[in-house]
């Protein structure tokens, strides 16, 4: 191992005296490691928050509402204030010029720029 | 990690990453993302993963990692780790997590006692502690997933009015490098994450009001030039090559000079042997004709069998042959027109005579010379056409030089106009073609024929030829092609089918003729580019070398519009509430009201947490709140002593605390009482202990009503552990009961204990507690 490396201690040893098991027995190599933990959706899903009061908290009860405020438009490619949607790609935009270069995208930006503001089309 | 005085280990930063690697041998590393050391291994089999999910933990393998590090650099060894842990978590977290968490610890470490607290509290007390905020107050915690906002009352955290918005700094830096990126598509290589973060950290602020300061940007004032932060990528400018000296200059002269005269001797070397070589061919030939004149009639082909020719008229003309070379060699003016009429006459001579008199071979023949003779007048006529139209340009390029030597300015003008409208037309002319061809691209049409295609008028005729006759047919089956007259319709049609390209090019043409003149005259012209006002995707034009300004990186409006998504998480389609109407949202939860609860927690707001770093954050959520609260509301918004380690300290604060000891719970507890207990497990806060109070509130069956206990701790000290097994209690109206029965679709092995517990608050109230343990 290099100097640097050990350095800078961010390597883990293999045997740790203070675990009743070691990592490389519980999880041997070359076996699937671990890939069946929950996700925070199934977890919460697991959870089944409907049973219980719906006056204690817990993970799903504390999440925001949606704003009240009406959401403001922004231009997808400069930050500006947007008043204007392109019919074609559906991206707002704020002056001629950025319509221009709107209008000289390739296909796979003006997705992404869509992707930016969750307003892209997923095909699945 | 930290080493908390007093023996005790806090947890505070959960968040780290995690690597894998192989190096001959796979090692694991904990850490943060150092890229330095990252080249010491090979990472294309696994990369750095987190155990969270949001701010869940969720990988137990990988949060054993990380708590293996922790201990390990905190020199545990021995066959367990002997410490009681305090471990911070997120705002209600889910059972499951917990309990796996608890589990791990237990069993994998054999911990004897364990407790978990939320961070944003931990900050909060500690704040408090320093006096920074009061007992009243609201702690804004943004962290890297998410944002909390939890109202304190009475130093106690409520967390029924406590509010969270699923961004964080991840969303901020992921947002920032989004933009980056395709902004620039060329330096896509350089925008790694952690450059980002670091740019964010450097140079992102919250702008006090959105609106007004994209105003200013878009106007483009000064105010807004100063704020443009330059990021310059490493640049190599090319070795510049020095204009030669006048030595180089001379000197290369020369050289070329020598090279000429030296093509030009070998050349004239050449003449000359050919000369007289030429020359020497004539002398035998006129000799031969000489000898000829002097042998008979008869001898003759004998005679001239030996030299290869046949007859005397071939001599001769071999001898013409060679003088014409001769000359031409000597370099002078043959007139070979004149030489060949003569003799295309005499090839024509069949021409005149009509066919009836002719032989079939005759005939031939006469064709053949009609055809060579209608070839070579073709010929000529179109030399004749383009000497003439050499002429007509030589004319139009003196009128205007006249012209332009008579008016300049106005000429210039005129050219510059029609500059304008050429490429006008062909930039939309190609933009039609880009556009029709890049909708196409996403249908991925096979064929090749979109709708960009059929833009001319040629297709658009043949396509509405179509469609009419597609539908003129009614309703019902498509019935075209039974009848023959059917098939007339392609007739219409013209066969042209990219006679638009041919105009195209003409125009081209015309346009870099144009723009060719305009840059020989005008020493201003410079050949349009669709550069704006903001920087788009630049394409490098390729007649220039890259410059210095081709590797800046410049963040003007990122720096504020990046931050802002976490007051509008809208701008990056979250549909939830933005920090400062959280805070609003929050207060409205409150359960309990009244005594201008809602001023002192105004009155102090407490920001924690690594995102709440940002310049103007203080500002923007003061404004925020000022527009939700009643006017002249106390407001005041105070940052944490240290946002990103102050969890920490509270933590660790917390743990050296005496009555730490009471707020855990021990491995038996954990096996006596289970996960279910652990739902309703929370961390007592104040510290001051006037009395046991243990709420537990649960009622028969299969449903529980968690700790209701909770929200009804006002301004009591509530410390108790759940210790012991047989609660022997002082108060009267606590009983205990040990029962045990079976639950239908459980596992066996239930220990419930039956509880009744008091909670006081000008009232009493009697409650069941049934706690099923599961183990």
């Amino acid at each position: 191992m290099e100097a640097e490396v050990l350095e800078a201690n961010i390597l883990l040893p293999t045997h740790l005296s203070f675990k009743r098991i070691q990592m490389s027995e519980k999880y041997p190599k070359g076996h699937a490691r671990g890939r069946h933990w929950k996700h925070l959706k199934q977890i919460l899903q697991a959870e089944n928050y409907q049973i219980y009061s719906s006056n204690e908290p817990n993970y799903v009860n504390i999440e925001s509402p949606p704003s009240m405020y009406p959401s403001k438009k922004f231009c997808d490619i400069t930050g500006f204030e947007a008043p204007y949607i392109d019919p074609r790609t559906n991206l707002r935009y704020a002056n001629t010029d950025v319509f221009k270069c709107i209008r000289s995208l390739p296909n796979e930006y003006v997705q992404r720029y869509l992707a930016l503001r969750n307003a892209a089309v997923v095909l699945k | 990690m930290g080493y908390g005085g007093a023996r005790r280990l806090a947890d505070s930063r959960l968040c780290k990453d995690f690597k894998g690697f192989e190096l001959g041998e796979t090692v694991t590393i904990v850490g943060d993302h150092d890229p330095a050391l990252m080249k010491y291994f090979d990472c294309t089999r696994s990369s750095h993963r987190s155990a969270f999910d949001g701010n869940v933990v969720y990988q137990f393998e990988i949060m054993e990692y990380i708590l293996d590090y922790g201990f390990e650099r905190m020199g545990a060894d021995g066959s367990q780790v002997d410490h009681p842990i305090l471990i911070t978590e997120c705002v209600c977290n889910p059972v499951q997590s917990r309990s796996k968490l608890a589990e791990l610890l237990f069993e994998g470490y054999g911990v004897p006692s364990v407790a978990f607290g939320v961070d944003a509290v931990f900050s909060y007390k500690y704040n408090q502690q320093l006096g920074v905020c009061d007992k009243d107050g609201l702690a804004i915690c943004s962290g890297l997933n998410t944002s909390h906002i939890i109202p304190f009352v009475n130093g106690e955290p409520v967390f029924e009015a406590c509010c969270r918005t699923n961004i964080g700094g991840y969303h901020v830096t992921d947002y920032l490098k989004q933009l980056l990126s395709l902004k620039y598509p060329n330096h896509m290589s350089n925008i790694t994450w952690e450059k980002v973060e670091d740019l964010k950290m450097e140079h992102c602020y919250v702008a006090l009001d959105y609106a007004s300061e994209v105003r200013l940007f878009q106007k483009g004032a000064k105010e807004a030039e100063e704020k443009n932060r330059c990021w310059q990528l490493p640049w190599i400018p090319p070795p510049a090559e020095e204009p030669p000296s006048e030595e180089e200059i001379a000197r290369k002269a020369a050289i070329k000079e020598k090279q000429g005269q030296r093509l030009r001797e070998m050349a004239a070397a050449k003449r000359s042997s050919r000369i007289t070589e030429l020359e020497n061919e004539l002398q035998g030939l006129e000799f031969l004709l000489h000898q000829l004149e002097n042998v008979q009639e008869n001898d003759v082909p004998s005679f001239l069998s030996e030299t290869g020719y046949i007859s005397k008229l071939e001599i001769e003309s071999a001898v013409v042959r060679v003088t014409q070379s001769l000359k031409k060699a000597k370099r002078e003016q043959v007139e070979i027109e004149e030489k060949m009429d003569p003799s295309m006459t005499e090839k024509y001579t069949l021409i005149n005579i009509p066919d009836n008199m002719l032989s079939p071979e005759q005939l031939k023949e006469k064709r053949k010379q009609l055809f060579i003779k209608t070839t070579s007048e073709g010929r000529q006529r179109a030399k004749q056409k383009r000497f003439e139209e050499e002429l007509d340009r030589e004319r139009q390029n003196e009128l205007d030089e006249k012209k332009r030597l008579e008016n300049p300015e106005l000429y210039l003008e005129q050219l510059h106009a029609k500059h304008r409208e050429l490429s006008e037309k062909f930039e939309q002319r190609k933009r039609l073609k880009v556009n029709g061809t890049h909708t196409n691209e996403s249908h991925n049409s096979s064929g090749g024929v979109g709708r960009g295609e059929r833009l001319n008028a040629a297709q658009k005729e043949r396509m509405r030829l179509l469609t009419t006759a597609a539908f003129d047919r009614g309703k019902g089956e498509d019935t075209f092609g039974t009848r023959d007259e059917d098939w007339q319709l392609y007739k219409l049609m013209s066969k042209d089918i990219d006679d638009d390209d041919e105009g195209q090019d003409e125009d081209e043409a015309e346009l870099a003729r144009v723009t060719s003149r305009l840059q020989d005259i005008d020493p201003t012209f410079v050949a349009k580019s669709e550069i704006g006002p903001f920087q788009t995707i630049v394409e490098i034009p390729r007649f220039r070398p890259l410059t210095k300004e081709d590797f800046q990186i410049i963040l003007g409006v990122e720096r504020f519009r990046c931050p802002e998504i976490l007051f509008q998480p809208n701008m990056i389609g979250i549909d939830q509430a933005g920090m400062d109407e959280m805070a609003g949202i929050s207060i409205r939860r409150l359960p309990l009201k009244g005594n201008s609860v809602e001023e002192r927690i105004t009155n102090s707001i407490l920001m924690t947490g690594g995102s709440c770093l940002f310049p103007g954050m203080g500002e923007r959520l003061e404004a925020g709140i000022r527009k939700i609260r009643p006017f002249e509301s106390p407001i005041r918004v105070v940052r944490a002593s240290d946002p990103v380690l102050d969890a920490w300290r509270g933590a660790a604060a917390f743990a050296a605390a005496v009555p730490f000891s009471e707020q855990i719970f021990s491995r038996q507890d954990y096996y006596e009482k289970g996960e279910d207990w652990l739902r309703r497990y929370n961390l007592r806060q104040m510290i001051a202990i006037t009395g046991a109070f243990h709420f537990s509130q649960i009622s028969l069956g299969q449903e529980r009503e968690p700790m209701a206990g909770l929200t009804f701790a006002r301004g009591l000290a509530l410390l108790y552990g759940h210790s012991s097994k047989s609660c022997a209690y002082d108060s009267p109206n606590k009983m205990v009961i040990r029962k045990k029965f079976k639950l239908r679709d459980i596992k066996i092995r239930t220990v419930f204990r039956v509880e009744l517990s008091l909670v006081e608050f000008g009232q009493a109230q009697l409650c069941f507690s049934l706690a099923r343990t599961l183990l």
